[in-house]
């Protein structure tokens, strides 16, 4: 089977607007959720680099409207196959809803030219990187390894960042 | 809006379920193509829909005149690490393993 070109995921996280989207574009705050990539996105560009300074993508942003909408180009490196695909696009959007929570939509679409980049960030590619994020903002805790699960001590925010 | 009973009564249907095995063969459908894979009044489909949407297991985008249906693995994803995951460690792990080998030998 092969892996849709236009892929949506969808999760509700307890946290503010602002917190989430500093989430998204502070590397301090992605290297705890994102493969421990530190991703800085600005209103021009989106740079993502491994612990030891790799570069693991590199892309233009389209959009940049905090706390709201962030349009950026998807372009990896990490892979030496997924590199030589044509770039595609993410988008983020972030609507509050009642009772402190946002609604997080993740959209990556553009993929017709990639088939091998869709097949890799569909179903626990993104998955794991939201409910990673969702962990991180409501708890503090880190999604991975022996904290991925019945840890319930919740952990302060700053730890580790 | 947030809560796991929502995900849970929506998995509860064989035709939502239905309905979201037919979006993970092939995700943004049209209620026309949905309702022409079931035994069910156009009407039937749109409410076991809603019932998704609600729930946040299927998210809709217009493109053009036409809403399109997205399957969203992200609220299953997260029940599976709430309430699956801690109970198949130990010896429901071990039966489930057990279950899947013999089943398997058939």
């Amino acid at each position: 089977m092969t892996a849709p070109t236009t892929q949506i995921y969808q999760v509700f996280i307890k946290a503010s607007p602002e917190r989430i989207w500093d989430a998204i574009v502070n590397p301090d705050l992605t290297e705890h959720y994102f493969h421990g990539s530190r991703i800085e996105i600005t209103a021009e560009r989106r740079v993502s680099r491994g612990p030891d300074g790799t570069l693991r993508g590199d892309g233009w942003v389209a959009e940049y409207d905090p706390p709201r909408r962030l349009v950026h180009e998807w372009r990896p490196m990490y892979d030496p196959d997924l590199a030589r695909e044509e770039s595609s696009r993410v988008t983020w959007e972030i609507e509050p809803h009642e009772d402190g929570y946002c609604k997080l939509t993740l959209t990556h679409d553009n993929l017709e030219g990639a088939p091998r980049t869709a097949q890799h960030v569909s179903g626990e590619g993104w998955m794991f990187v939201l409910s990673g994020l969702k962990t991180l903002l409501e708890t503090g805790g880190r999604l991975d390894g022996a904290n991925a699960r019945a840890d319930a001590t919740p952990r302060h925010a700053s730890t580790g960042s | 809006m947030v809560d796991d009973d929502r995900v849970f009564k929506a998995l509860a249907d064989p035709t939502r379920r239905l309905l979201l095995d037919l979006l993970f063969e092939r995700d943004g459908r049209t209620l026309t193509e949905l309702e022409s894979r079931l035994d069910m009044s156009r009407f039937g489909v749109a409410k076991h829909l809603r019932v998704l949407e609600e729930a946040g297991l299927v998210v809709t985008r217009r493109s053009g005149r036409t809403k399109l249906h997205y399957l969203n693995p992200v609220p299953i994803q997260l029940i599976h690490d709430r309430w699956i995951d801690k109970y198949t460690e130990g010896p429901a792990s071990m039966l489930a393993d057990m279950k899947k080998t013999l089943e398997g030998e058939r």
